[in-house]
């Protein structure tokens, strides 16, 4: 049995981390500013910016206090992040404990695949712990749906006419999230969702950012500028929190079925993909967007042919601006502030 | 089945794919009224004085050209057209007399022609990132000026290439056809666990089945299982003659063997497997080199591995290499699979699909070379930066071959967009490879 808190690092939020947890792990989640000082060229100077910084933070030691990490199969970047890490074992401190492959479509066949690796996945977990997880399991999902639960009321009220967080506020929780113990993460969350109802509001053209992981300067960027993010299609936002899980049916089945139905990455193919784009003119409506800024991170395939998509194929009715820039340098805060600027315009024009 | 569905898309496609081979042959300066010269022209030699590389290149010819329903004598005749990602396997297709279409093989072929730069500036102007894959920038261009045969189906798989199978999700979109995604789980070439391998094999055999159901209902086509095993059969017997040829290549270097003419059979990458036709063009290309005296020992051309593929633009580079080194072995060309077990061709085809050595970590990789690579021979991997999968494999590949004593040279380039092309710097870099390759040779004849 293990005795200390030991830490396991996460790479993709398609990552079941739930099953971590019932192992006796904390489940870390290594985001988008989690080794941004140590970005490292060894996998070549033209993959993803985020592949980038996870290994310059591992081989700098910024990872230094987890156990192990397991890397998802989300696309063929993090592959490669799979493969440095293994071959530079010997010189980063966490394990490279776990490949997690993941499919890229669903139907109730990939399901059912996903579930076996899931399983895989649980052994190899109890493997280490050296204790059989299935009776804790079930009560990590109700926790983890609590959390959901909680932050899909937070989503809603941002639908209102003055939401009464800003976008900032929510990433932050959302960061902090992927990092806490849910049992005291789910009590200050619901404590903050009770001293909401009478909170002042924020005001601006409010908009949704659709990225992979993001920039977090994006969002602080567009509330400088006057904006309001009410809405985060990112990887390390809402796509994180995802749908509840069926605390009915097998665990594992139930936690593969709803990682692969959320919201989806880029990463995905198929029907879930292109309903993912075509759902986004609903969201757009409810959450009253008045325009999206499509944060297209540098040499990310899947967000720049997505990218292109929706630009081509799609007509959402509301101006979308494509920025492509890195994950941990700076943004062009004047192309945001003008795009900003012209929802301001666009909004009186339109109410006059 | 959906008749008036289908039906309603193949009208479509009659008056869409007319425009589209009149767009796509006006890019050659032939107008419309001429397509039939630029036909005949294609077909005009016979075959049996073609050379395997012309046989393999008007296979080509006909299946491209059948993708806009016309044929070799150029009547009219319909053909249900599949766009299928790079590394889709082409045997059910071909069993359905389904004719699959390759954009990136296109691209190409357009760069070779020198007219993929208006493609690839298109796709640009609409939004289409200048980091994406260039095979894919062009391939978005030409579908943008409506160049590429309308598609009746998409057929795409997970697997290797990221930006092959999102490009179907465009196309699907674009033309409104349907699309099957074949999802394949990573690293099963070098799984050492035999529950884990049985499960993907599983995986995919079952999605293969689903396939032809979803073949069946959105293109009208029958399937017949003689024929699908009859495909497969021919994949077996091409895989024979190109594996033999490859080996002679490497025993004995043979001198009508030229080594950047051979990568462009770019076997594993071909929509050509399941075609009657690539077994005559692969058992010729063996012919061919075992005809031929093997070339006097050059001891200035040392012998070297092509890892990825080539320019297909103009350019010096390839000259330049084929005088300096003599080509012995390419990852395009390289023989990965076994023979199919023709008694269960579902299971069959998913094996091949599945056990793809490019499909595996990078020291994996590395270490089948390594394996098959003889003392003195080095290895050039020419890796364009827009392609993630391969670029990012250099510096493993590089630690992992200088441990090994093997010399290694990455050349950061394009296969398609020569706009960055700048021949003087690669040029540096190869005198340098090509010095150490001789140095190594006279250090071990010392």
């Amino acid at each position: 049995m293990i005795h200390d808190p030991q830490y396991i690092g996460w790479f993709c939020t398609y990552t079941p981390i739930e099953i971590i947890e019932a192992a006796g792990f904390i489940p870390y989640g290594i985001k988008e500013d989690s080794g941004a000082i140590h970005e490292d060229v060894y996998l070549g100077d033209s993959i993803c910016p985020y592949v980038r910084i996870c290994l310059g933070g591992a081989l700098t030691g910024t990872y230094d206090f987890l156990y192990g990490v397991v890397i998802s199969h989300s696309c063929e970047c993090m592959r490669r992040l799979y493969d440095a890490w293994d071959y530079k074992q010997n010189e980063i401190a966490p394990q490279c404990l776990y490949f997690l492959d993941i499919p890229k479509k669903v139907d109730e066949r990939s399901v059912a695949y996903f579930a076996m690796q899931l399983k895989n996945f649980k052994e190899r977990l109890e493997q280490m712990s050296g204790a059989p997880c299935d009776e804790e399991l079930p009560e990590v999902i109700r926790e983890y749906n609590k959390t959901r639960l909680f932050f899909h009321k937070l989503f809603e009220l941002m639908k209102s006419e003055n939401p009464p967080l800003s976008g900032t506020h929510i990433n932050a929780l959302i960061q902090e999230c992927m990092k806490s113990n849910r049992t005291i993460f789910n009590k200050k969350l619901g404590t903050i969702l009770e001293s909401l109802d009478n909170a002042e509001g924020y005001k601006g053209p409010r908009i949704m950012v659709y990225s992979a992981p993001g920039n977090p300067d994006v969002i602080a960027a567009i509330e400088e500028a006057g904006g309001v993010v009410v809405y985060n299609n990112s990887c390390s936002a809402y796509r994180f929190i995802g749908n509840p899980v069926d605390e009915n049916g097998d665990p594992l089945f139930a936690l593969a079925r709803s990682y692969l139905e959320k919201t989806p990455c880029p990463r995905m193919l198929g029907t879930i993909a292109k309903t993912g784009l075509y759902n986004l003119k609903s969201i757009i409506n409810d959450y009253r967007i008045d325009g999206v800024i499509y944060y297209s991170i540098k040499f990310c395939a899947n967000l720049h042919l997505t990218a292109g998509i929706i630009k081509n194929e799609h007509d959402f009715g509301v101006p979308i601006k494509i920025i492509e820039g890195d994950i941990s340098s700076e943004i062009d805060r004047r192309e945001i502030y003008t795009f900003i600027k012209s929802l301001m315009t666009r909004k009186t024009t339109m109410t006059a | 089945m959906k008749i008036e569905y289908i039906s309603r898309i193949q009208d479509e496609n009659v008056k869409l794919r007319k425009q589209q081979f009149a767009s796509f042959i006006s890019q050659y300066g032939i107008q419309h009224n001429e397509a039939s010269k630029y036909i005949e022209s294609l077909f005009s030699k016979p075959l049996e004085k073609l050379t395997a590389s012309q046989r393999r290149g008007r296979l080509l010819s006909e299946l491209f050209i059948k993708s806009y329903n016309t044929m070799p004598d150029g009547s009219f005749k319909y053909h249900v057209v599949a766009w299928r990602s790079l590394f889709f396997p082409t045997e059910i297709l071909y069993a359905m007399d389904i004719i699959p279409f390759t954009p990136e093989m296109t691209a190409s072929q357009l760069a070779m022609s020198g007219i993929q730069i208006e493609r690839v500036e298109t796709a640009e102007q609409h939004n289409f990132s200048q980091d994406l894959c260039s095979f894919m920038r062009t391939a978005i261009g030409a579908s943008i000026e409506n160049m590429f045969p309308a598609p009746d189906i998409i057929v795409s798989s997970s697997h290797i290439c990221d930006p092959s199978a999102k490009f179907g999700e465009y196309a699907s979109i674009k033309y409104n056809r349907p699309e099957f995604i074949l999802d394949v789980p990573y690293n099963i070439f070098g799984c050492s666990n035999p529950a884990l391998k049985e499960e993907a094999i599983q995986y995919v055999t079952h999605q293969l089945k689903e396939m032809v159901q979803f073949l069946k209902e959105n293109t009208g086509n029958d399937f017949d299982l003689e024929k699908f095993k009859e495909c497969l059969q021919y994949s077996n017997e091409a895989r024979k003659w190109l594996l033999r040829g490859n080996e002679l290549i490497h025993s004995s270097n043979p001198s009508a063997y030229i080594g950047i003419k051979d990568l462009d059979y770019a076997a594993n990458l071909m929509h050509t497997w399941g075609t009657k036709e690539i077994i005559d063009v692969y058992r010729l290309r063996y012919e061919e080199y075992l005809k031929s005296e093997p070339a006097s020992e050059d001891k200035y051309r040392p012998p070297i591995h092509w890892y990825h593929l080539r320019p297909y633009y103009k350019n010096k580079l390839l000259q330049y290499i084929e005088e300096r080194f003599r080509i012995v072995g390419s990852m395009v060309n390289y023989m990965y699979w076994s023979e199919m077990d023709i008694s269960n061709p579902f299971r069959a085809l998913a094996i091949k699909t599945l056990l793809h050595p490019a499909y595996c970590p990078v020291l994996l990789r590395a270490q089948i070379t390594r394996s098959i690579i003889c003392s003195g021979e080095g290895v050039i991997a020419y890796y364009p930066k827009s392609c993630r999968h391969f670029h990012s494999s250099a510096r493993i590949e590089s630690e992992y071959f200088r441990n090994a004593c093997i010399p290694y040279l990455v050349i950061d380039g394009d296969c398609i967009d020569n706009r960055g092309d700048d021949f003087a710097v690669v040029q540096t870099r190869v005198d340098r490879f090509h010095k150490e390759l001789l140095q190594q040779s006279k250090g071990k004849i010392a």
